[in-house]
């Protein structure tokens, strides 16, 4: 017993003094980290750059970012807000000043971004809103219903106020592409020649959109129009109707730079530009306000940015998914 | 060992079992004595099989009766006429090797404490009772059963039914495994069991075994029972007189054909499992390799075949060494290889008896690339009557044949890769009587043709029926070499058990 | 061991005359199970096409096979490897790989000294199968010579090949496919957008692709072997059969037929992106497994997983034209698979209990 005994306590004092000696080495290193206490580096986190609006997003931001004298680490969380989570921890590890941060879902970033907050790192998101307020320091997007109304008006006189149209949707579980839908019907829906014959959800993805496109054309011969939600299903859609030979509207939303070349070959008829390099161009100066001013901004949280419609008339002039004045 | 006054304690009365339009019982009335050992012998196909399955409750009969103590009883199912006392192990052992022999022992009927939790206390407590029973009190009940010989495995099997207080113990082949030494183990144990009154009825090929066991003999022939003597009234030749319906002595042909070249040899070829191993065999010769389970054979072959690599040594066929050791070398080089386990090693269960025949030579079948059905129809055909493999058609799968027949179609795939020397292990393992006759004849035929034929065995009658010179092996390496002429069993026996597996393992 | 062998004919084309009746409804069982993907094909026909009248039309089914072709592209690839015992969860990825690296080639060329060089329309498509092949071939090395498993192997590969197409435009995408007169490029949209005699180009291809699985898995020694490597594989070494040579062939096959896919799919969007594919290697294993494929391997048709191709597709497709939501395209996909494979059990059982019958 006395055995035993004397086991347990020699391991347990053991364990303690390893357990002593990682946390000499850890107070050491955070010692050495806290003297340069306002650290220069800005965390960018966004969804796959593979969407060229959100490679758009974070090379804007990281370029404003360099030019004010910041460091930055980019990273992608791929729509998943576990991946994010443990983005918004590396942030956290390397004692980022600033993230910034186009978010991996409305409810599901809440936690992340608070737990940010709680180790002192100011977030700023980008491009889509979250559903609490008080834990960000600001939310800047694009105004999507004002956007989609605008793309909304330009379908309906495209379409000549009649006929049937399918709309695309984006990824259902993504508050912006029941935003934009929303947007769109709160136009579309007014008129009552308009039809809707179809409507599918597409994920944002571009052959999913054209094999969709294919099978309800199939369905519905005498489609005049499509709306979608964003331009890579909007690209998508356009291949189906080339394929098919067919002379159909086609809207898309985003502003991207394979749409704005469409466009200006008349292929797509419009898109909905958001100001995708601004948004991020005004995080990151806020953000730079906020570290001087020793955590504190005079900006509200919540501010939106109006779209920008780009039709034949003005798609010279859009280069990045900003509109020259 | 006396019949003497017997009861009935299980018996089977007027059974017809029929598969589709093919029966395969015909009107069988078989007694099984109380406390007895009660043998089954008979070709594969003749019954046994079948029968057993009807008093183990896994089939059910198509007409008949089945009468425990006198009593008519319906088995409906295997848990059923576990329920009364009957119990079976299978040839093929069902057991968990990565569980230990407690687990295995109450697999599917934990004994449970507070009703949800394994009681693993009173399990080996149990376990160590019937290990005890069984005579093997050292054994701890916490090894795992892939770490035992398939002796002890088999006794484990054993256990599992005496957990249940079983009365009828039926035994599907135990021993085609077992080596000498581990029957000695089992059939002690079965001595034992019978001592405690419980009657075992016992299938088995091996004639010189169960005679030294069984109490009762009956013999199946094509779906009948033509034979039910106690044994000290039989003799081995009235068996398998009953068996094959001819006469034993024309059961093993011997190989007499003229010794000629050299086609194989080894010089101390050594590889894990077996150590410094020189052999030769000529042509027109049969030599047998004897040993025990365990003893390096089954490797020693593997090696010979390029199936292992040798870590020393080296192979020459036809008198040229063959360096590269790999399967595809040693086949071009004019060997081939039967093994042991077919259902393992040998078939392709998926596939065809066709299929399965023509594996190794598939190649030759094409022109312009493409496979040509009529030529490998043909040839399959060909070896099929020519080896009297008995099947329901060249495009069954080969599961659908019989242990005896399957290993004919390993052989037939070997034979096609026209081989100078023919490589055997255990070939006669698991088939009837009749199957070990015309391998024999085939073996000693092949010599005839000049061909060379290396062969495992572990039953001494075959070995030195079959042989023209045999080699013994134990624990890994050739401790004796004997011709026909001068081959006794006592001097196999000595050589090959120096020390005994079971023990040479632990 | 059976005790019924000995005592049956030789030969049972046609059953004994006194077979029960339950044996003869037992065979038409059996037939219906083997022809079940035909039947559940036939049935979807059926079911949509009396909701829809635009479902079976000329047109549609046209349309429909093509979204056919490249899944079944993919799955006939994958079969190869499931025959084997294996696994290909690569697949997506190598499509996707192939994709942006021959998009990249018609769309940017190819940086040299001394300038960039064009590749013409049929070099960039054997490129683009190359690189598939290379990459199933590194997946066949690391299963064969590093003994990794299968699923793990190509599970590293899924997640190795997306990061490399997506590190060829990092991670942008390349719209423009069209090429140009001077630079040689023109007609990638012959593939994947062009028709022959009234069936798209990709339909063809699907068609020969899965002629020449047949013709290689039924008719040559090296389609004997892939199944005797997947049926037993110690038997398979006994016989001869170089065993690590078969099975890394069939990792080739698998990429090259991923990156024939990415590239049918790349030239009818017209445009290449790094996530061209992603999930499709779920799809292709359920069209092999619907068509009757065994997981453990030696047990399948090239034909069944067509066939299993042909009823996936006409499913999804049928949902989305009768207007069905997303989520229950899922649903219904899902159950349609797991229905299948319980039929496939409901068959091996069948035709177990038969052949001993009359055997």
């Amino acid at each position: 017993m006395f055995k035993k005994l004397l086991i347990v306590a020699t391991a347990a004092s053991l364990l303690t003094l390893t357990a002593c000696g990682g946390g000499d080495d850890s107070s050491d290193n955070s010692g050495t980290a806290a003297t340069p206490a306002a650290s220069k580096l800005i965390v960018i986190i966004t969804p796959s750059p593979d969407n060229v609006f959100f490679k758009a997003e974070q090379d804007a931001a990281s370029a404003q970012a360099k030019k004010l004298g910041y460091e930055t680490l980019v990273l992608s969380h791929d729509d998943d807000p576990t991946k994010q989570s443990q983005e918004v921890d590396t942030a956290i590890s390397r004692k980022a000043a600033a993230i910034i941060l186009d978010n991996a879902g409305a409810d599901a970033s809440v936690t992340a971004i608070q737990r940010a907050k709680d180790a002192g790192i100011p977030t700023f998101l980008v491009d889509r809103e979250i559903n609490k307020t008080g834990v960000a320091v600001a939310q800047i997007v694009s105004n999507n219903a004002q956007g989609a109304g605008l793309g909304g008006q330009e379908f309906a006189k495209l379409m000549g106020n009649k006929g049937e149209y399918a709309e695309l949707t984006g990824k259902p579980t993504d508050t912006n592409a029941g935003v934009r839908s929303q947007g769109y019907h709160g136009v579309l829906d007014q008129f009552p020649d308009l039809k809707m014959v179809a409507q599918q959800s597409a994920n944002w993805d571009q052959a999913e959109a054209l094999s969709k496109t294919q099978t309800i054309l199939q369905a519905h011969p005498n489609i005049k129009g499509i709306i979608a939600g964003n331009d890579t299903m909007a690209l998508g859609a356009w291949a189906a109707v080339q394929a098919a030979k067919k002379d159909i509207v086609v809207v898309g939303f985003d502003g991207s730079p394979d749409v704005v070349a469409s466009i200006l070959k008349d292929g797509i008829k419009a898109t909905v530009l958001q100001p995708a390099s601004k948004i991020s161009e005004m995080a990151v100066d806020q953000a730079d306000a906020y570290i001087k001013a020793g955590g504190k901004t005079d900006q509200p949280e919540k501010q939106s940015v109006d779209c920008v419609l780009v039709n034949p008339d003005n798609a010279k002039s859009v280069t990045d998914f900003a509109v020259a004045s | 060992m006396s019949a003497g006054k017997t009861s009935a304690v299980l018996e089977a009365r007027n059974i017809s079992k029929s598969y589709g339009g093919v029966r395969a019982l015909k009107d069988v009335t078989f007694t099984a004595h109380q406390g007895k050992v009660n043998v089954l012998v008979g070709e594969n196909g003749a019954g046994k099989s079948t029968l057993m399955k009807i008093l183990s409750g896994s089939e059910q009969p198509t007409s008949g009766e089945i009468l425990l103590d006198g009593e008519p009883v319906v088995l409906a199912s295997p848990r059923e006429a576990m329920k009364r006392g009957i119990g079976i192990i299978h040839q093929e052992l069902s057991l968990f090797p990565n569980l230990s022999i407690a687990e295995n022992m109450f697999a599917g009927r934990e004994l449970r404490r507070g009703g949800r939790f394994v009681d693993s206390g009173a399990q080996r407590r149990r376990t160590r009772e019937v290990l005890k029973r069984l005579g093997q009190d050292r054994l701890d009940p916490g090894t795992l059963v892939g770490d035992l010989p398939i002796g002890q495995q088999q006794l484990v099997e054993i256990g599992r039914a005496l957990l249940e207080d079983v009365r009828v113990l039926i035994m599907d082949e135990p021993t085609s495994a077992l080596s000498n030494h581990e029957v000695d183990v089992l059939f002690g144990v079965m001595a034992d069991l019978r001592a405690q009154d419980v009657t075992v009825i016992y299938i088995s090929h091996k004639l010189d075994e169960f005679r030294r066991i069984g109490d009762w003999v009956t013999v199946f022939r094509d779906g009948s029972l033509v034979a039910h003597e106690s044994m000290d009234s039989t003799d081995t030749g009235w068996i398998v007189r009953q068996m094959v319906g001819r006469d034993p002595d024309s059961l093993y042909v011997r190989n007499s054909s003229p010794v000629g070249d050299l086609l194989l040899e080894a010089r101390g070829l050594t590889a894990p499992g077996f150590h410094d191993v020189s052999l030769a065999v000529r042509k027109g010769e049969v030599v047998g390799i004897y040993g025990l389970m365990g003893a390096g054979r089954t490797e020693l072959m593997e090696c010979l075949m390029g199936m292992r690599r040798a870590s020393a040594g080296e192979v020459l066929l036809r008198g040229k060494p063959e360096p590269k050791g790999t399967v595809q070398a040693r086949m071009a080089g004019g060997l081939a290889l039967v093994p042991e386990d077919r259902q393992r090693d040998g078939l392709v269960q998926t596939m065809s008896v066709r299929d399965n025949i023509l594996l190794a030579t598939v190649a030759r079948f094409t022109r312009a690339g493409l496979l040509t059905g009529g030529a490998e129809q043909r040839t399959a055909d060909a070896k099929v009557r020519e080896l009297a493999i008995k099947s329901p058609g060249l495009a069954a799968t080969v599961t659908a044949l019989s242990g005896g027949n399957q290993q004919k179609v390993v052989l037939a795939r070997a034979l096609l890769t026209e081989p100078v020397v023919l490589l055997l292990d255990e070939p006669t393992r698991g088939i009837d009587v009749g199957a070990k006759a015309q391998i024999a004849a085939l073996m000693a035929d092949l010599a005839a043709q000049g061909f060379g034929v290396l062969f495992i065995s572990s039953e001494l009658a075959e070995v030195m029926a079959m042989a023209d010179r045999v080699l013994v092996m134990a624990r890994g390496r050739i401790t004796a070499e004997f011709t026909a002429q001068t081959v006794t069993e006592e001097a196999l026996v000595t050589a090959s058990a120096s020390e005994s597996v079971l023990e040479g393992q632990q | 061991m059976t005790d019924t062998h000995v005592a049956a004919p030789a030969k049972t084309a046609a059953p004994p005359p006194d077979a029960p009746r339950n044996q003869a409804l037992a065979r038409a069982a059996l037939l219906l199970l083997r022809g079940r993907t035909l039947v559940v094909l036939v049935l979807l026909i059926l079911i949509f096409s009396a909701i829809s009248s635009e479902y079976l039309t000329q047109s549609n089914l046209i349309l429909m096979t093509k979204h056919v072709a490249i899944n079944a592209i993919l799955a006939i690839g994958v079969t190869f490897v499931i025959l084997t015992g294996g696994i290909d969860l690569s697949v997506g990825s190598i499509a996707g790989l192939a994709s942006m690296v021959s998009g990249g080639l018609l769309f940017k060329g190819l940086n040299v000294p001394g300038g960039t060089v064009f590749f013409s329309v049929a070099v960039v498509i054997l490129i683009g199968i190359v690189v598939g092949a290379l990459v199933g071939a590194v997946n066949g090395v690391l299963i064969t010579r590093f003994k990794v498993a299968p699923f793990i192997a190509t599970l590293g590969m899924l997640y190795v090949a997306r990061g490399l197409a997506q590190l060829h435009s990092n991670g942008g995408t390349y719209p423009d496919l069209a090429g140009s007169a001077a630079r040689g490029n023109e007609g990638f949209h012959f593939i994947g957008v062009d028709s022959l005699l009234g069936i798209p180009v990709a339909v063809w291809i699907m068609v020969l692709v899965a002629v020449a699985a047949i013709v290689v898995t039924t008719r040559t020694p090296f389609g004997r072997r892939i199944f005797a490597v997947g049926g037993n594989e110690r038997a398979a070494v006994l016989s001869g059969i170089r065993v690590n040579r078969i099975k890394i062939a069939v990792y080739v096959i698998s990429g090259a037929c991923a990156a024939l896919a990415g590239l049918l799919l790349t030239s009818e969007l017209g445009a290449a992106y790094p996530d061209t594919a992603t999930t499709y290697e779920l799809n292709a294993i359920a069209a092999a497994v619907l068509g009757g494929t065994a997981l453990a391997g030696g047990r399948g048709t090239i034909i069944g997983t067509v066939m299993g191709a042909f009823v996936i597709g006409f499913l999804s497709d049928g949902l989305v034209l009768v207007g069905v939501s997303t989520f229950w395209q899922s649903v219904v996909k899902g159950a349609v698979i797991v229905f299948a494979v319980i039929t496939e059990q409901a068959q091996q059982r069948l035709q177990s209990g038969l052949t001993k019958r009359t055997a």
